[in-house]
């Protein structure tokens, strides 16, 4: 069922307004790096997630041109190879900021527990796609769904990149949404999810707890990590309704905006482009989620379904996470925003998913 | 396949569960991004203005430019105190990438202040504004601003600050008339004189510094610039340069300072010179003295222990906030008092048997064998206690008091320096008011030779016996004529200028006496005769209490008083002069009134060599600092 990228038929079946929405997102991306890093030339910012970006673009269509099934029969040998991926990483990987997350290929440097969460998007739908058809999942059933989220995520954690593997989670939480949770088990899981929050502030480090408490009351310590979000919050704020202008954010220009090229690359926008940048970058945002639901309605099968709703899951979770903490409405934490953070892995990942996405709604027609 | 119609039904309806429950993730994502959207709503919109301000506080900031104080001359425009720029290390907070701790730890080694030192100075300040630069080292050395400068990436927090700060080009020389500026203290803010001063700012102390501090005090400028978030400057966008505050000029006499200072060397004591014509300090001198230099940077706490608790007082104004028994020098004014209130007959004589007995009790003369018969003149001269035990037991306390009152005892001389101590002149009516009991006649013995509860200062002890000598003309003591005030614009008092009644007679008679005293052989104070100039004065020996019961020991030496006046027909200058525990008027005192008057002498013939005058003049040939 694979097709050839240049055939017409490709060209017909392939999702055009989904790859344009993350082109424009992309767009903006590459405007917003330039313009926070332009007082640093050295580090190449622009060029570096450039390249990253025309690889991504690269990968959608080879992506979309693999048939999912195809990728699901190989899914456990790449199930195994993801866990030594992740193994080797903890082992031999580098270590940035406390976390040993980073392994370094020739000249550049990947987070693998990124790109992983599409090999445990696939897998999870494979097992719960081809599950005997009932209302209901069973107990063993959860357990089973759970044990292949939540092993790669465990070694993520022990990186200890707390983040990245709380990413895992939405994954997880959608594909049992969907497959079927007696009501039941869905309170007894939300109740364990609530109860086991306060009893992990005991395993949390000290720089996390803080983290928290920071984001509970955020003059705590405000020029420290309150300093992040206050300053954020004052770049957004005073960009107004059309914003500063390209280039003339001086909360961003200043260098008052913290990590402003990764994850708090939302404020530079907030800051420049104003709320009316703001609601269009959303909005894009928002349009490949809900277009994305759509491809997974109209899927040929169960098992796209439950592929493209577990990159939804993924989608969303970044999105608000890293778009609510911007403004303050949730803690901070190093999580990207898809498409227009900074940085190779994140911005492959997006574009992979995408690629997944796109190569689901192409072969919903093919019977 | 062998699947039943039922079977397919069953799919169809379990695919429609699926995609039903997407679409209620979908309706999930949708109320979330609608939080979200609204909080943006607000942000940009509804509080758009607030964090626009913010914004522009964010990059904005005002520096202050440290206005240098005005330089204080004496009267021949030498300068006594200008400025000169030193650098202090300072901590702005506001967007510091370290905790106060971090910051402390890598900075004490590097400034070699202690790790307590440096919070506990950071934590005085720690209520002010954080973009306000707290001071950690003051005047620091070459080396501290290379350890900060080589630093300037790893601590971006820590700066080096330029201050105009106070040299006083004589150190010790007239530190009790320049005073010293410091910190101005949480009391002094709540004074509404210092209402437009914060938290940090100079502020004179003392001396000049403290009586004329708002002419003194410069304008503070600032400057508005442009910072990143490490506090580094990227651009300007306005300043107001800072105006230097105005200069004062003193009627001081630098050259009689320093013969005053240098011949009472390392004595407890004071001297002060006046012009008795205008009122013009020309010399004012209280040893020990203190270095204001020490002030100009913050005082160490060992160096303000030092000041505090020597015995000797330094810090104290001997010259007019120290009050002590005039002892001889009083009779001067019983004299006066007698001579106007015609109790004393200027031909009267009285036998002086070495003591006199009143109202029960024996008071002894000075001489043990008495002076036998003395008249006034002689009284004055040898200076005999019965003499004026019989005037002062005529006069009665309350016309002593009125007369000294009058002549410029007992009150403030109204100086242009801050706490001035205003003497005392007993009367009965201060006895019953303070003591509640009635004035003993036999006190009024005591008082006549300037013994018991009358007290005067050295100032007043000068305006006074030159207020006399210039026929009852009392000017207004004054170091900054208040002409020169009101040249640079500023609002200045008139200066007082009494007469009181006295008999062109009364103060020749007392006046030759007075030149007797310097003059005449055996006179008591022949050390102060100068050749050609006409001095006139008196000596005085006040009595140490414990002395009376014959305790020994430098602490129990008499007090030596000589006050004088030159030339005596026409007095240009009066000078007194008290050594503490010095002895013999005639002995400690005298010669430093002698070197005082000498040199005054000496300048005006035109014979003065002037070495100081060069030295002060080559020190103040640097330029001034301006900021």
């Amino acid at each position: 069922m694979a097709q050839p990228i240049a055939s017409k038929r490709f060209s017909q079946d392939f999702d055009w307004p989904l790859f344009g929405a993350a082109l424009l997102l992309s767009l903006t991306s590459l405007t917003e790096i330039y313009s926070s890093t332009m007082n640093e030339p050295s580090e190449n910012y622009f060029l570096r997630q450039l390249a990253w970006v025309i690889l991504g673009v690269i990968l959608v269509f080879i992506i979309a041109a693999i048939d999912y099934h195809v990728l699901a029969e190989h899914i456990p040998v790449l199930y195994v190879l993801s866990l030594g991926a992740l193994v080797y990483t903890l082992a031999l990987g580098r270590t940035v900021s406390g976390s040993k997350s980073w392994v370094q290929i020739g000249p550049v440097n990947i987070q693998p527990s990124e790109i992983i969460k599409m090999v445990v998007v696939i897998a999870l739908a494979r097992y719960l796609s081809e599950l005997r058809q009932s209302k209901y999942m069973t107990l063993v059933q959860i357990a089973k769904a759970g044990a292949i989220c939540l092993l790669p995520m465990a070694l993520v954690a022990l990186q200890p990149d707390t983040g990245t593997a709380l990413t895992y989670l939405p994954i997880l939480a959608v594909g049992l949404f969907i497959r079927g949770l007696r009501p039941a088990a869905l309170i007894a899981l939300v109740l364990a999810f609530v109860l086991v929050l306060p009893v992990s502030w005991f395993f949390l480090k000290d720089y996390q707890k803080e983290r928290i408490l920071t984001f509970l009351e955020p003059d705590r310590d405000p020029l420290g990590r309150g300093y992040q979000v206050t300053q954020s919050k004052i770049a957004i704020g005073s960009g107004g309704f059309l914003g500063k202008g390209l280039f003339n954010g001086t909360q961003n220009q200043l260098g008052f905006l913290p990590t402003r090229h990764t994850d708090f690359i939302f404020s530079v926008v907030g800051e420049e482009l104003g709320f009316v940048g703001v609601s269009v970058t959303l909005g894009l945002l928002a349009f490949i989620i809900f277009r994305s639901i759509y491809n997974a309605q109209t899927a040929r099968d169960n098992l796209g379904l439950f592929i493209v709703m577990g990159i939804v899951g993924i989608y969303f979770f970044h999105i608000v996470e890293n778009v609510g903490m911007v403004i303050g409405f949730m803690p901070t934490t190093g999580i990207p925003l898809p498409f227009l953070s900074y940085g190779g892995s994140s911005v492959l990942t997006a574009f992979v998913a995408l690629g997944l996405v796109i190569g689901v709604r192409r072969c919903r027609y093919v019977n | 396949m062998g699947i039943t119609i039922g079977g397919v039904m069953r799919q169809r309806e379990e695919s429609e569960l699926l995609r039903w429950r997407s679409s209620f993730v979908g309706y999930v994502i949708v109320s979330a991004l609608l939080v979200l959207f609204f909080g943006f709503w607000n942000h940009q919109i509804v509080k758009s203005t607030y964090y626009a301000q913010r914004a522009e506080q964010n990059r904005v900031r005002d520096i202050t430019l440290l206005a240098p104080r005005g330089n204080i001359y004496d009267r021949y425009h030498r300068i006594l105190a200008d400025n000169r720029p030193s650098y202090n290390i300072v901590l702005i907070r506001e967007n510091s990438p370290h905790t106060l701790d971090q910051t402390v730890a890598t900075l004490s080694p590097g400034v070699g202040i202690s790790v307590e030192d440096l919070l506990d100075r950071i934590n005085r300040r720690r209520r002010q504004l954080k973009f306000r630069p707290i001071i950690l080292k003051e005047d620091v050395s070459v080396a501290d601003i290379a350890f900060v400068m080589a630093h300037r990436y790893e601590l971006p927090e820590i700066s080096v600050e330029v201050q105009p700060r106070r040299r006083y080009l004589g150190n010790e020389m007239g530190a009790h008339v320049l005073g010293y500026v410091g910190e101005v203290t949480e009391a002094e803010l709540m004074n509404p004189e210092f209402l437009d001063y914060k938290s940090g700012d100079e502020v004179g102390k003392a001396g000049l510094e403290r009586q004329y501090n708002s002419i003194l005090r410069g304008q503070d400028g600032f400057k508005r610039v442009i910072v990143n978030n490490f506090g580094r400057e990227m651009g300007q966008l306005e300043e107001e340069a800072p105006v230097a505050g105005k200069d004062l000029f003193t009627t001081l006499d630098l050259d009689l300072q320093r013969a005053a200072e240098e011949l009472i060397g390392k004595r407890t004591g004071a001297a002060v010179a006046l012009d008795p014509r205008t009122g013009e300090v020309l010399a004012l001198v209280s040893k020990p003295s203190f270095d204001p230099n020490l002030f100009a940077t913050r005082l160490s706490v060992a160096d303000w222990g030092n000041l505090i608790s020597d015995p000797r007082k330094p810090l104290q104004n001997r010259v007019i906030q120290n009050h002590y028994s005039p002892g001889s020098v009083f009779k001067i004014f019983m004299a006066a008092a007698g001579l106007e209130s015609e109790v004393l007959n200027p031909l009267e004589t009285v036998f002086c048997p070495g003591y006199a007995s009143f109202y029960g009790h024996t008071f002894a003369c000075w001489k043990r064998g008495g002076h036998g018969t003395v008249g006034l003149h002689g009284a004055i001269v040898n200076s005999c206690n019965v003499f004026f035990y019989n005037i002062g037991k005529e006069l009665g306390i309350d016309r002593i008091s009125k007369y000294a009152t009058t002549m410029g005892l007992g009150r403030k001389t109204g100086i242009d320096l801050p706490n001035e101590d205003a003497g005392l002149i007993p009367s009965s009516e201060w006895k019953q008011r303070v003591y509640k009991t009635a004035w003993y006649p036999g006190e009024t013995i005591s008082v006549s030779i300037g013994q018991g509860a009358v007290s005067v200062t050295p100032m007043q002890a000068a305006w006074a016996i030159g207020g006399l000598a210039s026929g009852g003309r009392l000017k207004q003591p004054h170091l900054v004529n208040p002409e020169e005030i009101k040249k640079i614009g500023s609002n200045a008092r008139e200066l007082r200028s009494e007469q009181y009644p006295v008999h062109e007679s009364a103060v020749d008679i007392i006046g030759r006496a007075m030149w007797g005293v310097v003059n005449e052989a055996g006179g008591t104070g022949s050390r102060a005769r100068i050749d050609g100039f006409d001095v006139a004065g008196k000596t005085g020996t006040a009595q140490v209490v414990g002395r009376k019961a014959q305790l020994k020991g430098d602490d129990f030496e008499d007090h030596a008083w000589f006050v004088g006046f030159a030339p005596y027909r026409t007095p240009e200058i009066v000078v007194a002069v008290f050594i503490e525990n010095g002895g013999h008027g005639g002995e400690a005192a005298a010669p430093v009134a002698h070197a005082i008057m000498e040199t005054y002498y000496k300048k005006k013939m035109g014979e003065f060599d002037g070495d100081l005058l060069t030295k002060i003049a080559q020190t103040s040939g640097n330029k001034k600092v301006r900021n």
